[in-house]
């Protein structure tokens, strides 16, 4: 697993989260969601951000190269 | 001779060494920087002078006034008759109050050993008494309390938990009261710390503690502040001096322990004026208060030493419509990682927010709503279905959550030294350490002691191994999610 800081567009802290080298970008992009669901209600359309660039949803922690204690953001699309 | 004439001498006891050198009664370590000879403190003066006789009788009377509120109000009867948002305010700072004071004799004595000069050494003496008495009075009243709620057990025990803002705690006090030289010590605290942010306490907070009707806090609280205002009195004299021999210095330690002081007084008296006072008793807004006491005299101040404001001002001005609000809805959600209880704002509470925080209050709107929403669908008391599970990030120098920025853009921000990656709230926690690594860079937040093995990853685990809470004094919603407004839908 691969801890990173994932930054909720509209919650209020970072949380940690634990993604696998397989996760796409949509499973983490959720995966953030679902941690802060006591502040922020899951929203549908979101997009993740990594080093200033739009992940595609589908591609893959490895392959976006993600490094452990990174940060993420997902914001509205 | 009449007092004054004495006193001036009394004070003034220095004489020039002929068989050691200064620097044998003065090594840098402890004294400080910038090296200036004797010669360049002599004309030192503090603008609140007094006598041993003088400090002997008015804390005699102070003691004596405080025990006689405490024998009259500071009943565990009293305490029960306080609104519960308020108490939980007095448990937040319970615990963070007398331990810490207790380290401020330590940093006093620095002084009073290591000042350059006796008039200041003198003072600082003083210091180190008064620190002693803000230590023992919390630690008498808060501790009575344990009769109200086992949550003011923290009272002795914050300081020597794991619990993640004991944590932050230490690591500001260590290094600002324990650790630093006395000029360090003298800017850092008597200056930054007492002379800026402690108005906010004494006078602020005093002032919502009469509103209340809490007479013995709000007396304790004005009783120590009596004894702040005098020794804070080192600060000035102590940065005056520095401005004038090393600028750059003096501005970086300001810039520094400004930012430090008020992520600490955002979360303390934030935390107390603007959520867990009750709504019909405040005045003003934790920004308002911070408007008045602490940034105009601090400018007022800056301007005098021929010193900048700090060079993340606007980022400063931003964070006071939003730091607070940040922590609190997270801290909300996270309320069994603490020893006090949270206060859900309602409808009238949000108002008021409204209004004292136009600039950004609709960012915070929709949390509420959304903790709220989770409140509808939970049982009363189970706090649980309202509550956090992930681990949560913080900060690598203030050891807080990383709560800084505002909620449409976090400003954490990463990076990497040494082999190692780091991560800070904010751009001045960043520069902070990069300032200085070698005092911070070794240091483990509790993310990185959770990826070490040395904290469990489950965070109920964490809570009870690690924070050292229990389900009696975790921290709870204080009306158990059940609230005149808050209406639950049939099931």
């Amino acid at each position: 697993m691969i801890p990173l800081y994932g930054f909720l567009e509209g919650d209020t802290l970072g949380l940690l989260v634990l993604a696998g080298a397989e996760d796409t970008a949509a499973e983490l992009a959720a995966k953030l969601q679902q941690a802060a669901r006591t502040r922020r209600a899951e929203r549908r359309a979101m997009k993740l951000i990594y080093r200033g660039r739009v992940v595609d949803p589908s591609e893959t922690v490895a392959r976006a190269k993600m490094q452990p204690l990174d940060r993420f953001d997902v914001v509205e699309a | 001779m009449d007092r004054d004439e004495w006193l001036h001498l009394a004070r003034k006891l220095d004489w020039d060494f002929s068989y050691v050198s200064e620097d044998d009664v003065f090594p840098e370590v402890p004294s400080g920087r910038p090296r200036l000879p004797h010669s360049a403190w002599r004309d030192w003066d503090e603008p609140y002078k007094t006598t041993f006789a003088e400090y002997v009788a008015n804390q005699h009377e102070k003691n004596a006034a405080v025990e006689a509120v405490r024998a009259a109000l500071g009943s565990a009867e009293d305490a029960r008759k306080l609104p519960p948002g308020w108490l939980n305010a007095l448990k937040l700072h319970a615990a963070t109050l007398p331990l810490a004071e207790f380290a401020a004799v330590i940093g006093n004595l620095r002084g009073a050993r290591f000042g350059r000069d006796s008039a200041w050494r003198t003072t600082a003496n003083f210091g180190a008494l008064d620190e002693f008495r803000h230590t023992e009075i919390p630690l008498l009243l808060m501790q009575e309390l344990v009769k109200v709620h086992p949550q003011f057990d923290w009272t002795h025990r914050f300081y020597h938990s794991n619990d993640w803002v004991a944590i932050a705690g230490r690591h500001l006090v260590d290094e600002l009261l324990l650790g630093s030289n006395a000029i360090e010590f003298a800017i850092a605290t008597n200056f930054v710390f007492e002379t800026g942010f402690t108005n906010l306490q004494f006078v602020g907070l005093s002032s919502l503690a009469h509103g209340v009707g809490d007479r013995m806090f709000e007396t304790m609280v004005n009783s120590i502040q009596s004894d702040e205002a005098r020794h804070s009195q080192i600060g000035g004299p102590v940065l005056a001096k520095v401005a004038v021999h090393d600028r750059a210095y003096a501005q970086y330690l300001l810039d520094k322990w400004f930012w430090r002081s008020w992520l600490l007084f955002a979360v303390v008296t934030g935390f107390s004026m603007d959520y867990l006072t009750p709504v019909e008793h405040r005045t003003r807004s934790f920004k308002e208060f911070m408007q008045e006491w602490v940034i105009d005299q601090f400018l007022r101040s800056l301007k005098e030493y021929g010193l900048e404001r700090p060079w993340y001002w606007d980022e400063f001005m931003t964070a006071l419509d939003h730091y607070h609000h940040m922590v609190y809805a997270s801290a909300y959600t996270y309320r069994a990682s603490v020893w006090f209880d949270f206060v859900l704002p309602g409808p009238v509470e949000r108002t008021w927010l409204r209004q004292k925080y136009p600039a950004s209050w609709s960012e915070y709107e929709p949390v509420w709503e959304r903790i709220t929403d989770c409140w509808r669908q939970a049982d009363p008391g189970n706090d649980f279905a309202v509550h956090g599970t992930a681990i949560v990030g913080f900060c690598d120098l203030c050891q807080l959550v990383l709560c800084n920025g505002t909620p449409r853009h976090n400003s954490a921000t990463v990076l990497d030294r040494g082999g190692r990656r780091y991560i800070f709230c904010s751009e001045p926690c960043r520069w902070i350490f990069e300032q200085e690594p070698e005092r911070y860079a070794s240091h483990k937040d509790v993310v990185k002691r959770v990826l070490a093995g040395e904290a469990p990853a489950n965070l109920i685990a964490l809570v009870r191994q690690y924070f050292g809470l229990t389900y009696d004094d975790w921290g709870k919603d204080a009306f158990g999610g059940v609230y005149p407004w808050l209406h639950r839908e049939p099931r």
